[in-house]
């Protein structure tokens, strides 16, 4: 700092009185706490309102099974007031739940997307409906063990596969594969319900007629509102029944019959493999980035499948020495499973909610060691790339490894 | 179930500190620096608090950081970066290019100037603005330069200044600290207009010039034109990490996802921690990075420990503004938008008052701050796109009656609001090429941080509880032995700069206490 002498002598009200207010600062502070109340303060009602959009947890029971195909469920859920949920937090159509389930006394975490509109919500319940998977170990167990009156754990609403006025244009075209049509039940009802203004069209892609969830529904609501919601079925399998729908996959030339692809926002959620297959069909058209939004896959499915993957690791079972809390422990790991999966296996119990790599719940430190990312889920920050912090819910291990991961919230 | 039970941590610490923002993550690595056997606790799974980021899509956000204060040049180094370069961080900040610009959009205010760092630069801007006003402008830039001097000064004694030497030498500094902005700017007779451009940088404080202290903002003000203004190169998560990393090399121990419930303080001294995971830790020295409206009112354990002065001092003084942030990662570059600026200070008019008031209801507020970050990182974003992101306020309690399934429509009605007023300040075509958007609420603020009501900008900086009266009375204010505050509520008042600085105080007086009581090993 300059060591110069000041250049004037400032003078505010007089010169008595500007010293006097200083002498006084200190004195008329006093006071100031004096004369105040000391009432503690009680509420906080940002933080009320940021627990009721986004509890940490809620606990719901399924209050009725509805079954939707040969192989589709829906759950009914509804809050469990005995553990002290009496409302269920509200959402954006699109959003999903990531709900835990013990299998065999190891906590797991799974995201479904919610099935019903936001003001179901407000009503009182959830629905989410659940595809048996084959093989699928967790869906199977769902499948035997979900009765009316299970009691499940949940998450807040999450992710942000929604639609967004400001961004996105009025016509939405859904892409949907299998039980990738469950957000757009909840958009297409809020569309109805007249509280999203916006177009829906979706096309379906199933592999067999019998496949296809809410046909009904959806039938209704396209005749109820024809300006608005429209289903195009897009059927996979050899012989057909259903009229006015579209054989084979969702190519670009069924995009366009049905759709002013240059003035529509697509949403696309399904399986793994149709977001591969629905990618290069939209490339064709050259579309800008904002108008494809990308609900999350969930983990990757196949990982020996990633052309960059280490192949020569395949079959390898690592070590990781994982820190948690007060715990390290020391547990297997197979290179093509998540670091997620490893520590569920072990019943640490780590934190984790979307399982796609996306939403940073599961974030830990690597101490040592190597995992393989793939581009396609990496969406760590540029900090936590330079200083090693990672989301094991897209990583493999392909070395040894020493981690630190939080305990779960 | 699961293991949570082996998982609890149940040692003896030296300290804990409580939340990883600024404050605490400088706390701790200080306190680690000096072989203290620390625990920093934080209730989210990252470090940083308000300084973060996030990612959506190809754009990875910087959550609040607006420009940082008391950075300077590798030749003219300010406080905040000598402190942070003693931990030797992996951690690059770049220099802001101009120091703002003000556009004001009242139809009779015809305001659009960009303001240069530098002072002699800035003078010769305002003049040319403001004709006649360039020496009562100066005046309150040698002003500054006395209290700078003053505070130094008070530095080195340690608190304990000569009273006769900051008569004699350090006059202007005692004549101006009990005053407002506005009390000074009268003397100084600066013309309205000067004061218009002079005063932009209020919004970093948004307390209106007739109530907010001279001493913080002339500081302020001068510290950002002499020394200029700089950003992490990779967002705040950047250097918070870089310090987490440091704070674990120094032997520190950092818990994520864990909430601190009580403090259990017991005959007037502090005790121990517990946590929303069961743990139950002792220690005598708590830093605590939360507010004392949080920790008195909510924290301390049990409440019979908390003396009535600690809430009296809390309800005499005013929280600060919580902030409502619109994120935009736009397809077109900034120079395609015709943005050519970094910050944008856009106002209806320089009313402080009135536009202080405009925060007050649920309307949109007539204030904003806007970065665009790709003008001081141009590689911020991938190619073709930019990074814009738009910050206004509200008083706290504006937002309380929300309705959860009010909130998403509310939120967009206003994003909306401040959007349209960016294109029609700047001309910009901002909405045709938004390709990620987030908007950040008060309610926002409170689910990440906790932060007491969503606030951010702690408490009010007028004259009485500016940064000067705070320090002066930083040793008679401590109700609970072993308990000491940081952070943007702390005796620097709020900011990223205040904080990281008040980390550092609060490390060296626990250390001091910990040395006198024999306890350091």
């Amino acid at each position: 700092m300059s060591e110069e002498e000041k250049k004037f002598d400032i003078i505010v009200k007089s010169n008595t009185r500007d010293l006097f207010a200083f002498t006084k600062l200190v004195p008329s502070r006093k006071k100031r706490f004096e004369k105040a109340s000391s009432e503690p303060i009680t509420t906080d009602p940002m933080n009320e309102l940021a627990i009721r959009l986004h509890p940490l947890r809620q606990y719901l029971v399924i209050s009725e099974i509805i079954n939707e195909t040969k192989s589709t469920k829906t759950y009914k859920l509804t809050p469990d007031p005995n553990s002290n949920t009496n409302q269920l937090a509200y959402f954006r159509a699109g959003q999903y739940l990531s709900l835990k389930v013990e299998v065999n006394g190891v906590t797991i975490t799974r995201p479904y997307s919610i099935a019903s509109s936001p003001s179901d919500a407000l009503k009182g319940f959830y629905e989410i409906t659940i595809r048996k998977e084959e093989p699928g170990f967790l869906t199977q167990f769902i499948w035997n063990k979900w009765k009316v009156g299970t009691k499940i754990e949940s998450s807040g609403p999450e992710g942000f596969f929604f639609y967004e006025p400001l961004r996105d244009l009025k016509q939405i075209v859904g892409l949907a594969g299998g039980s990738g049509i469950t957000p757009f039940r909840s958009i297409a009802k809020e569309i109805a319900e007249d509280k999203l203004d916006a177009k829906l069209t979706i096309l379906y892609g199933s592999s067999e007629e019998d496949d296809i969830i809410y046909h009904n529904e959806f039938k209704v609501l396209e005749k109820k509102y024809p300006d608005k919601i429209k289903v195009v079925h897009v059927l996979s399998c050899e012989k057909v029944t259903l009229e006015g729908c579209e054989l084979g996959f969702l190519t670009s030339d069924i995009i366009e019959k049905y759709c002013d692809v240059n003035n529509s926002s697509f949403f696309i959620c399904g399986p793994q493999i149709m977001y591969n297959f629905v990618e290069k069909e939209l490339e064709k058209f050259n579309l800008l980035h904002k108008r494809i939004r990308r609900e999350a896959f969930g983990e990757i499915k196949e990982i020996l499948s990633d052309p960059e993957f280490p192949q020569e690791v395949a079959e390898k079972i690592f070590k990781i020495k994982a820190q948690i809390g007060n715990l390290t422990k020391e547990i297997p790991a197979k290179a093509t499973e998540s670091v997620l999966v490893a520590l569920e296996r072990a019943n640490l119990n780590p934190p984790s909610k979307c399982r796609s790599g996306e939403c940073g719940f599961c974030r830990s430190l690597l101490i040592s060691g190597d995992v393989y990312i793939s581009p396609v889920s990496d969406w760590r920050k540029a900090g936590d790339k330079k200083f090693n912090y990672f989301h094991p819910c897209a990583s493999y291990p392909i070395t040894d490894l020493e981690i630190k991961v939080p305990r779960h919230l | 179930m699961s293991e949570s039970k082996e998982q609890k941590i149940e040692d003896l610490y030296d300290v804990v500190v409580i939340g990883a923002g600024n404050g605490g993550l400088i706390a701790a690595a200080e306190l680690a620096r000096r072989s203290t056997k620390i625990l920093l606790l934080e209730q989210h799974n990252l470090p940083g608090g308000f300084a973060s980021s996030f990612v959506r899509g190809r754009f990875e956000f910087e959550t609040s950081l607006h420009e940082l204060y008391d950075w300077g040049a590798s030749s003219n180094k300010g406080g905040t970066r000598r402190l942070l370069e003693r931990y030797e961080l992996d951690s690059e900040f770049v220099a802001v290019p101009e120091a703002y610009r003000l556009i004001l959009t009242d139809p009779d205010e015809c305001m659009d100037v960009v303001m240069p760092f530098g002072i002699d630069a800035y003078l010769d801007t305002i003049e040319k603005e403001a004709p006649g006003s360039r020496e009562s402008v100066r005046k309150f830039f040698d002003l500054a330069e006395d209290i700078n001097r003053a505070t130094n000064y008070i530095g080195q004694t340690k608190g304990h200044p000569d009273q006769n030497v900051l008569l004699k030498e350090h006059s202007n500094f005692l004549k101006t600290t009990a005053y407002s902005v506005e009390d000074v700017q009268n003397a100084l007779n600066i013309p309205e207009k000067a004061r218009s451009i002079l005063n932009a940088y209020w919004v970093y404080l948004l307390v209106p010039m007739s109530r907010v202290n001279f001493t913080i903002f002339v500081s302020m003000v001068h510290g950002y034109i002499l020394k200029g203004a700089y950003i992490p190169k990779f967002r705040s998560h950047d250097y918070t990490t870089a310090l987490d990393t440091r704070i674990r090399e120094l032997g520190g121990k950092i818990e994520y996802n864990t909430t601190v419930e009580k403090i259990l303080v017991e005959n007037g001294k502090v005790v121990g921690v517990e946590t929303s995971k069961g743990d139950k830790i002792k220690t005598n020295h708590v830093v605590c990075n939360a507010s004392p409206t949080l920790t008195y009112n909510k924290l301390i354990h049990p409440k019979s420990e908390v003396p009535e002065i600690a809430y009296k001092e809390i309800n005499a003084r005013r929280h600060g503004v919580s902030t409502f942030v619109v994120y935009l990662g736009l397809d077109a570059t900034a120079d395609e938008l015709g943005l050519t600026d970094y910050s944008y200070f856009i106002n209806n008019n320089m009313n402080t008052d009135e536009l202080y008031e405009s925060l007050n209801n649920l309307e949109t507020p007539k204030v904003q701050a806007t970065i665009c970050l790709n003008r001081a990182i141009p590689d911020c974003s991938p190619p073709g796109t930019c990074i814009v992101s738009i910050t206004s306020a509200f008083l706290p309690g504006v937002w309380d009656a929300v309705k959860p399934e009010d909130y998403f429509t509310l939120k967009n009605k206003i994003a909306e609001d401040l959007i349209n007023t960016l294109e029609t300040a700047t001309g910009a075509p901002i909405k045709e090429h938004i390709e990620e958007i987030e908007v950040a609420t008060p309610q926002t603020i409170s689910r990440f941080t906790r932060a007491y009501n969503g606030v951010v900008y702690g408490y009010e900086p007028e004259s009485w509880d500016s940064f000067v009266p705070r320090l002066m009375t930083m040793n008679d204010e401590k109700h609970i032995e072993g308990l000491e505050f940081c952070g943007g509520y702390g005796k620097r008042c709020h900011g990223y700069s205040s904080a990281l600085k008040d980390g550092e105080t609060a490390a060296l007086l626990t250390l001091q206490d910990l040395i006198q009581k024999g306890e350091l090993k």
